[in-house]
């Protein structure tokens, strides 16, 4: 009998592991609600009539109650939904709304045990996907960590029904804080009774003399029988200086190839044979506390395409709170000239203006040139303003912000946003 | 393979080893559910070793400094340590980056102010990724690799 978890089902094993299985005591619940409302405005093409309005307004809305400060009982939920005020056919093929997770957790206060029943995401390992169904996790003594979890897969189309849509996998770690993890993993995932995907994970952090860490992980495709990815970093403290090389080899067939699960424009890179090479190095100065400097390198390598590289400079200084500036140059030379750019942005965030009226103000300008012509144009210019503040204890942040884009797909765009955030708690 | 003869008897009997095996063997230091809120973290992305060493038997603190780029860089992270990023983290945080189903907005357009994040699709994404796709593809498909993530790409990509 192969594992089939319904969503009732999940509920229904959950549930009565939770009543058979853990010693309850009900404390108070808290309550912690989060509603974000955001109003866009904008203008499309659509179905050839140019300059239509498009004027979309989403509501997200998280819930978690419960024992929220401590271990023990509680529930989270959040999902979002649209109201589309122009009522047109801008958003005609999409989703008006979904749920991103709701699920009954227990966290058990003696030892590091997690229960988890209902529409979640799981991350550990290979496994990085939203289920409906049930995840289990905790420590086996103190060297080892486990993590078990199975159900439905959320990602699929349900044309077909989930009856056979199905999803599990999990991942053992042994860890010790001074010397590091290593991790096993394997992820099954079935699409209508057939694998999309089946991949085994191997995960590894070293921690090495003088704070330097090694870590990284392999992905191997089972169900097409190759290494799908091997990605590996060193981080080497040289206070104030971080410097971080990394490398990461990837196979397309094996890391693209992921069964029925493949979707365009994934499914032709599947099956056109490259491999890729990624060698790169971060470099971060904190210069001061208030200055930090950055450097971004990276090169691509290929079996068939010839190579690229790209190379970036960044200079941010920081005040109090989130209040920053910073400026950042990058350039990218691909083997062909419609793969390069120059890449600049100008951003800050001023944060604590409350004593002019508004609470922050962020501004964000970015400027491209591309080395060819896309469309006729050889440069893009993005423009973005906002400005918002806190009321009632920040219990409501209202925002309003602008962004304006010139650019090969559109001439001049100007797109408006009005949002209201709005936060309850009750301890 | 062995793996895909599991049976759904032999899953749960795991569920049930595993979760007698937690209780039963007891970890000597587990994550606190959140950080402590008397620590004062402020809004700024965090350096947890201002106030943390660098590593001890339990922990190492260090790779979870927010530096510039780590916005850019922490799968390894979340891959081995993810209950450490929900002390500070609610799952939302991260979902509306990387949900495995469909959230619609890009994050910087949900949060077009929240310039002190390296979205990757800010400005004018769109062209840039014509050339960065082609360059290196691998990103993309961590967050547009099933149907319904894969919607925003239908249009172009088919």
């Amino acid at each position: 009998m192969k594992l089939r978890l319904s969503s009732s089902r999940a509920t229904v094993m959950a549930g009565l592991a939770l009543i058979v299985g853990m010693p309850v005591t009900l404390p108070a619940v808290e309550i912690h609600i989060q509603s974000d409302t955001r109003i866009y405005g904008m203008e499309r093409d659509i179905g050839g009539v140019e300059g239509q309005m498009v004027a979309p307004g989403y509501e997200y809305l998280r819930i978690d109650a419960g024992q929220l400060q401590e271990k023990g009982f509680s529930f989270h939920s959040y999902g979002w939904g649209r109201l589309d005020f122009a009522d047109n056919e801008f958003f005609e093929h999409r989703e008006d709304g979904e749920l991103l997770y709701g699920y009954l957790q227990y966290a058990d206060p003696e030892s590091g045990l997690d229960l988890r029943v209902g529409r979640q995401t799981v991350a550990g390992g290979v496994g990085n996907d939203a289920i409906d169904g049930l995840q289990l996790s905790g420590d086996l003594g103190p060297w080892l960590v486990a993590l078990v979890y199975g159900g439905q897969p959320v990602g699929f189309s349900s044309d077909n029904g989930r009856t056979d849509d199905l999803i599990y996998g999990g991942r053992l770690g042994i860890h010790q804080g001074r010397f590091g993890e290593l991790g096993v993993s394997y992820k099954n995932l079935e699409n209508n009774n057939v694998i999309a995907e089946e991949a085994l994970g191997l995960d590894l952090s070293l921690f090495l003399p003088a704070n330097i860490s090694l870590s990284g992980f392999s992905n191997r495709n089972l169900d097409s029988k190759g290494w799908a990815e091997h990605s590996y970093e060193l981080q080497i403290p040289l206070n104030p200086v971080l410097i971080r090389p990394y490398f990461g080899e990837y196979d397309y067939e094996h890391y693209f190839g992921t069964g029925v699960n493949t979707v365009n424009p994934f499914r032709v890179l599947a099956i056109n044979g490259e491999k890729l090479r990624v060698i790169g190095l971060d470099t971060t100065w904190k210069y001061s506390d208030a200055i930090d400097l950055a450097l971004k390198i990276k090169g691509n390598d290929y079996d068939r395409m010839n190579g690229s590289e790209y190379a970036s400079g960044l200079v941010t200084w920081h005040g109090a709170e989130l209040t920053q500036v910073g400026v950042e140059v990058g350039y990218m030379k691909g083997d062909l000239d419609k793969q390069k750019y120059l890449l600049t942005r100008l951003f800050g965030y001023l944060d604590g203006l409350e004593e002019y009226g508004i609470g922050f103000m962020s501004g964000d300008v970015v400027w491209a040139r591309y080395d060819q012509p896309i469309y006729g144009k050889d440069d893009s210019l993005f423009v973005s303003l906002g400005v918002g503040r806190d009321f009632l204890d920040e219990a409501v942040e209202v925002e309003l912000s602008a962004d304006y884009s010139r650019d090969p797909y559109f001439d001049a765009d100007l797109r408006g946003l009005f949002s209201v955030t709005y936060r309850y708690d009750h301890e | 393979m062995m793996l895909k003869k599991i049976s759904g008897f032999s899953f749960l009997l795991l569920l049930a080893l595993v979760m007698t095996a937690c209780v039963a063997l007891r970890a000597e230091w587990t994550p606190p559910l959140q950080h402590p809120a008397d620590a004062g973290l402020g809004k700024r992305p965090p350096i947890c070793t201002d106030c943390h060493e660098a590593r001890n038997e339990n922990f190492n603190w260090q790779r979870f400094n927010h530096d510039t780029f780590f916005g850019d860089n922490h799968r390894q992270q979340a891959y081995q340590g993810s209950r450490v990023c929900s002390m500070c983290h609610q799952q939302n945080f991260c979902n509306d980056c990387h949900a495995s189903t469909s959230v619609e907005l890009t994050p910087s357009v949900k949060d077009p102010s929240a310039t002190y994040r390296r979205s990757p699709h800010r400005g004018d994404w769109i062209t840039r990724h014509r050339i960065e796709g082609s360059l290196d593809p691998t990103s993309c498909i961590r967050c547009h690799r099933n149907p319904k993530t894969a919607t925003t790409c239908a249009p172009c990509h088919g």
